[in-house]
């Protein structure tokens, strides 16, 4: 009896073995899982696009497309490596609820850090055609965020209309298209208290933009009705105010 | 004793088998795949490769609907296929002549009982890229584009039940060309014909539907070389527009990129957009009867510039006969609304194209031109 036993737990080894992929990756600690949601506010309320707002200014804004690419997406462990969770992410502010979901290895973080833009190494020499469709750089997946196919990607789109005047119809439009290599910023979050990610478990957070930050900062600042475009190309300063002031618009928080 | 011995190991082994069988046919996915090379696992079709011209993107294919040779040849006879209709006198060819590049020459196409659509009739060329469908977008998928027009009373103006039962009937009908059941029946192992099935055959013939030999793309190809005028109409394509004294970036160029992608050779981004051709869209909503969005009021499909010059009367509804009349409207700058693009030079006076400049940009559309791709014999009528 005790022989019959043993050669049912053996088969039933052999049998898990056989069937289950075998990989060495499967000996690492189960990772926890990052929820991410992106978050639209102006002036820390907030915002969806179509809305209309004021500015800095006092003129009434309305965005209708806010497009950004952040890449890469990545995590410092506490002995200072940096873990990346994604290569490349669009953000479309026009979705309802865009989240990124990555997993994440079990440990303690102590810093957030997002490329803002498509970094140079990946920004000009790749033809997007290259890419699968569903990916961020493909020629359908950046319909609308590229150049050409010669000079790169549009980092940050921000596009919409705008009045000179409170009460007048928003007829203005508004287009701020910021990219080129030297414009890639990169946001850092450092935290005191570790992020804790535990394995099998998910954490939820928050990234959010401040769309009206974008337009003014504590050195910097655009005056839409001076400035209403940038394309940023060479000799254009306006798309790097932008990106600049983009820089210091984001926060990231734990949600409960 | 020994008979216990041996019923014990009788027992054994058959637990043993009995755990091997349970283990190896429920508990791994992995051992269940069962490979499918041809169409719905028709025995008889034979895979077709679609060939990706340089510098294409990849073309996804619908995995429930692969390429094969049979149902391609399949799809072109339904494309062409009369007796979609309700009085047998329009295929979905009448409205995409291959002349016009598989769209039609009058701003909007006469159906069976003479009326006409609200929407010039789209090109087809290289539709298999597109990620949606019709001027609004309101179609995902090619399959799901095509069930709308045999049904549509404006169109070909017959139901899907019906329009079955006919190719069904040619199986005994002495009149029919082909015999559409055996014609199932080697494209996806079914004699039995339904809607699905029809769609998915036409657009099969359509994503083979692929033009990459334009003067354009031989010469990105280093095949030929551009005449001055050409290329400097290419060079405007791609410059920002407006006079920088007066527009924000300005390049004196045609603005043509942002919209007209060149990624991919694709010469659309497939986004929808208001490009400021009235001041109100009660006639006409476009992609906001998609959406419901009224911030998408005025927008419709960027289409593509390949065969542009082939295509007239342009816009969604055919309001402009010729190039030259787009050009002009363009360089207009467009009528301001509350969803006019931002690209759009409707406040600083258009683009400030001149007339040298205009005629060198209409030089290189015409480049884009693929008489190949319209005297394909693969896509004529083979009735």
């Amino acid at each position: 009896m005790k022989s019959f036993c043993n050669q049912i737990l053996i088969i039933c080894s052999i049998a898990l073995l056989g069937c289950v992929p075998w990989d060495a990756d499967d000996l690492d600690p189960v990772p926890g899982s990052l929820r991410m949601q992106v978050a639209l506010e102006w002036n820390d309320e907030p915002y969806a696009v179509g809305d209309v707002a004021e500015d800095h200014l006092g003129h009434p804004v309305r965005i209708d497309n806010l497009q950004c690419y952040i890449a890469p997406i990545e995590f410092r462990e506490k002995d200072g490596e940096w873990i990346t969770i994604d290569d490349v992410y669009l953000i479309d502010f026009s979705e309802h609820n865009p989240t990124i979901v990555a997993a994440l290895p079990a440990g303690s973080y102590d810093a957030f850090r997002m490329g803002l833009g498509i970094p140079p190494e990946i920004n000009t020499d790749i033809d997007p055609a290259s890419y699968p469709n569903d990916h961020p750089l493909s020629v359908l997946g950046s319909a609308g965020m590229f150049w050409t196919w010669a000079s790169g990607y549009i980092f940050v789109k921000y596009e919409g209309k705008f009045a000179l005047e409170s009460g007048s119809q928003l007829i203005e439009p508004l287009s701020y298209h910021c990219g080129t290599d030297e414009s890639y910023r990169t946001v850092l979050f450092e935290w005191d208290e570790p992020l804790a990610i535990e394995s099998h478990e998910a954490t939820a957070s928050i990234l959010t933009l401040d769309a009206a930050k974008a337009l003014i900062g504590v050195d910097e600042s655009i005056d839409i009705a001076l400035n209403p475009v940038t394309h940023n190309a060479s000799g254009d300063s306006l798309g790097s105010v932008m990106m600049n002031l983009l820089d210091d618009a984001w926060t990231w928080n734990l949600l409960p | 004793m020994d008979m216990e011995l041996t019923t014990m190991k009788t027992h054994s082994i058959t637990s043993i088998l009995l755990l091997f069988s349970v283990l190896f046919t429920t508990g791994c996915d992995r051992c269940r795949e069962v490979p499918c090379d041809t169409a719905d696992c028709s025995p008889a079709a034979t895979p077709f490769e679609l060939e990706i011209p340089p510098f294409f993107p990849p073309m996804d294919i619908p995995e429930d609907n692969p390429l094969t040779v049979e149902g391609i040849e399949l799809g072109r006879l339904l494309f062409w296929e009369k007796q979609l209709s309700a009085d047998g006198s329009m295929s979905c060819g009448s409205c995409h002549l291959p002349e016009s590049s598989f769209s039609d020459p009058n701003p909007y196409s006469t159906g069976i009982t003479g009326a006409t659509g609200i929407r010039n009739a789209m090109a087809i060329i290289n539709i298999g890229w597109a990620p949606s469908f019709f001027w609004d977008g309101r179609a995902l998928t090619l399959e799901e584009q095509i069930l709308e027009p045999v049904e549509h009373p404006d169109e070909m103006a017959l139901e899907w039940t019906q329009a079955v039962a006919r190719l069904q009937a040619t199986e005994s009908a002495a009149q029919s060309d082909v015999n559409y059941p055996d014609r199932f029946e080697v494209a996806f192992g079914d004699r039995n014909i339904t809607a699905e099935g029809v769609t998915k055959a036409i657009a099969q013939f359509l994503r083979t539907m692929v033009s990459a030999d334009s003067k354009f793309d031989q010469w990105r190809r280093g095949e030929t070389v551009l005449t001055d005028d050409e290329f400097a109409g290419y060079e405007i394509f791609l410059r920002e527009g407006g006079d920088p004294e007066t527009t924000p970036g300005g390049q004196f160029g045609g603005d043509c990129f942002h919209c007209h992608s060149e990624a991919g050779l694709q010469f659309s981004d497939y986004l929808f957009r208001n490009n400021g051709l009235d001041s109100t869209f009660t006639a006409d909503a476009g992609h906001a009867i998609v959406s419901g969005n009224p911030l998408d009021s005025g927008r419709f499909k960027t289409p593509t510039l390949r065969n542009i010059a082939l295509t007239g009367p342009y816009m969604h509804d055919g309001r402009f006969q010729s190039l030259e009349e787009v050009i002009d409207h363009y360089n207009s700058g467009g009528v301001p609304s509350a969803t006019i693009d931002p690209f759009m030079k409707y406040t600083t006076g258009g683009l400030a194209l001149s007339p040298v400049q205009k005629s060198q940009l209409i030089a290189f559309l015409h480049t884009l031109t693929d008489t190949s791709f319209v005297q394909n014999p693969h896509f004529q009528d083979p009735h």
